[in-house]
């Protein structure tokens, strides 16, 4: 199948544990591109440190799999000095919204036309489940027995200071959904972020009580809702998107004018 | 007529230009930020050479890994504390093999240090600050018209050795101005070696250890030691190629002075009285040139910008004691040196100062362009 042809199934079954969200997130990703046309030919991945990161090795195309929270630099970069690639950078919360969140907050001034797909799972997965910057104020983690101490980042409010940026929340439950923002996310001309809500049963859901990967699931199926059509902003556990005006990418280049 | 006045820096610049560069991401920092600014002036004529300044040193150093995967000739310019901050970066460099190169305008450290004023302290940083095991190349220039041509060196040994190719400079020279006739210089171009992204390959450009195939390679020792080897001598290899050095002054002289950057030029009055090695190549060491000059001399003494780094890499390379004059806190003078050297008992009688050496006189000192020569 074609889908197929944008994976490297003969290196599966993969390195994630059973019951993980982010092969969820890359089976939506690789029939998204299949749709859109996007090969090895004119699409490169960026992806960060973490379980999410190991997310290149299995797509059938060039990737680069940078330091740790070190994605928007490389892709940027890729995208000016090659702007009829599309870049697509897919990271976890920890690498995007904490060690990156430097990049993240400039990036957004610059609005360069590149695709952040985020496995938000928050937590520190790969490192055995420490907190990270969007864990639950008061989640029991490796770094926080006694509950995490501070309030989550707000990554929608970090993005929508690009009033041309593109934010999605959605999670691995809701596929549908998921598919369409990865789709409208890659079109969008500029920044777009897509932010999902992924489980990770290993190292964060049986620590909080969940009994599976599949209690995970339904417990997306049954705390989030979709926001009010039209909304300008999400509330925690809200799904939607939140589009800002679409300008033609500038690619962030300075070039001197600036 | 080409010839004109240029600046350290804007030599630097203009070397990256002529190699081929397309790619400049950076930050400010003094003393290199002429760079930058530079770069940014430089691309708003030439759309065809694109320029980011970037939020930070991390940034850039990133930047420029990337531009470099998607096609094109990257580098970037800071000076120690970005160079710090540029570490990891350049670690990865390494071990994915990207050609790019990395400017760095030395400064007084540690720490924030005394910004504008010029220092060789970052020597063992350019070598071994990042972690694990690698191959640094890094070229130190000596003059306005070497920051031109050896920033060329630098982007053509990057693409031979597919690795970030460091050229160090420091606040004199960096912000020296002399007459220099660029345009006639040929250096043949070395074109890129690595194909860019998206070229119809599948390859995984991986930071982390992996099989060809970019299976994950954490637990495989044999690979990994097989991927080192192959790695270091193809770098040393290249290196080879480009073991620049110069060998002059008295050479008949008891003594040898080990002296390099833009400290071989303050000490040019010492010409008459010493026999001179100038490392070009700081890194590899240039062991085989070094070991075999410095067999024909009795004495050796190292004068630089640092409490003994390169001192102690030429005791390591020769096996045998060095004296040292040390230029700390920006004091790189002929004063300093002559203090220096009288220090250590080493100063010709000729060159002993007629006048008093008093400490307030050697502080308004400084450096002392009128003693830059040849």
């Amino acid at each position: 199948m074609a889908v197929k042809d944008k994976l490297k199934v003969d290196l599966f079954p993969t390195i994630w544990c059973p019951g993980c969200g982010i092969g969820l997130i890359m089976q939506q990703l690789a029939t998204v591109m299949d749709e859109l046309g996007l090969d090895k030919g004119n699409t490169v991945l960026v992806t960060g440190i973490g379980c999410t990161g190991r997310m290149g090795a299995y797509m059938n195309f060039e990737s680069v799999y940078t330091l740790h929270g070190r994605t928007l630099p490389v892709a940027e970069a890729i995208k000016m000095v090659r702007p009829e690639l599309k870049v697509i950078v897919v990271s976890g919360d920890g690498d995007t919204a904490s060690i990156g969140g430097n990049h993240l907050l400039h990036s957004i001034r610059r609005n360069p036309d590149i695709t952040v797909i985020c496995n938000n799972n928050e937590i520190y997965g790969l490192t055995g489940g420490q907190a990270g910057p969007t864990t639950p104020q008061g989640t029991s983690t490796i770094s926080s027995p006694a509950g995490s101490a501070y309030t989550p980042i707000n990554l929608q409010g970090v993005v929508n200071t690009n009033p041309n940026s593109y934010y999605a929340k959605t999670t691995v439950y809701h596929q549908g959904p998921m598919r369409k923002a990865i789709k409208e996310a890659l079109g969008w001309p500029g920044f777009a972020f897509v932010d999902v809500a992924s489980q990770c049963i290993e190292n964060n859901g049986r620590r909080i009580g969940f009994a599976s990967a599949n209690d995970m699931l339904q417990n997306y199926r049954t705390e989030y809702k979709a926001a009010p059509p039209g909304s300008k902003h999400l509330e925690p556990h809200q799904l939607g998107i939140v589009k800002g005006e679409p300008v033609p990418a500038g690619n962030g280049h300075d070039n001197g004018k600036s | 007529m080409t010839k004109r006045l240029v600046q350290g820096n804007e030599a630097v610049l203009l070397g990256a230009v002529k190699a081929g560069a397309t790619f400049f991401a950076g930050y400010p920092i003094s003393p290199s930020s002429e760079i930058l600014a530079q770069a940014s002036v430089y691309a708003a004529s030439h759309p065809e050479f694109r320029f980011l300044q970037e939020e930070d040193e991390i940034a850039s150093a990133n930047a420029i890994l990337g531009g470099s995967l998607a096609g094109a000739k990257s580098f970037t310019a800071t000076s120690g504390p970005g160079f710090s901050l540029m570490q990891e970066a350049i670690g990865y460099g390494h071990k994915v093999g990207i050609p790019c190169v990395i400017v760095n305008v030395m400064r007084v450290g540690p720490g924030t240090g005394m910004p504008t004023m010029p220092g060789q302290g970052d020597l063992n940083q350019t070598r071994y600050g990042s972690t694990g095991d690698y191959t640094s190349i890094v070229f130190y220039p000596s003059s306005v018209t070497e920051c031109y041509e050896y920033t060329i060196h630098a982007f053509n040994a990057a693409e031979e050795s597919r690795s970030p190719v460091i050229i160090l400079s420091d606040a004199f020279l960096g912000h020296l101005n002399e007459v220099a006739d660029l345009e006639p210089i040929e250096i043949p171009i070395v074109p890129r070696t690595l194909e860019p992204l998206a070229s119809g390959g599948t390859r995984l450009f991986s930071g982390v250890a992996t099989y060809a195939d970019g299976e994950p390679a954490t637990a495989d020792s044999d690979e990994f030691i097989r991927q080192y080897y192959e790695g270091r001598d193809h770098r040393l290899a290249v290196a080879d190629k480009y073991a620049f050095y110069e060998y002059g002054w008295n050479k008949d002289a008891e003594t040898l002075v080990i002296a390099f950057g833009i400290t071989r030029r303050i000490a040019q009055p010492l010409a008459a009285h010493f026999a001179l090695f100038r490392p070009i190549r700081i890194w590899p060491t240039l062991d085989k040139e070094l070991t075999e000059i410095a067999g024909r001399y009795k004495k050796i003494i190292v004068i630089e910008g640092s409490d003994g780094q390169y001192a102690n890499v030429v005791e390591r390379m020769l096996l045998r004691r060095v004296k040292r004059v040390p230029l700390l806190g920006g004091r790189m003078s002929i004063e300093a040196i002559r203090e220096g050297l009288a220090h250590i008992g080493m100063l010709p009688k000729e060159l002993a100062s007629s006048g008093s050496e008093s400490a307030a006189g050697s502080r308004a000192a400084q450096t002392d362009v009128s003693s830059v020569v040849g």
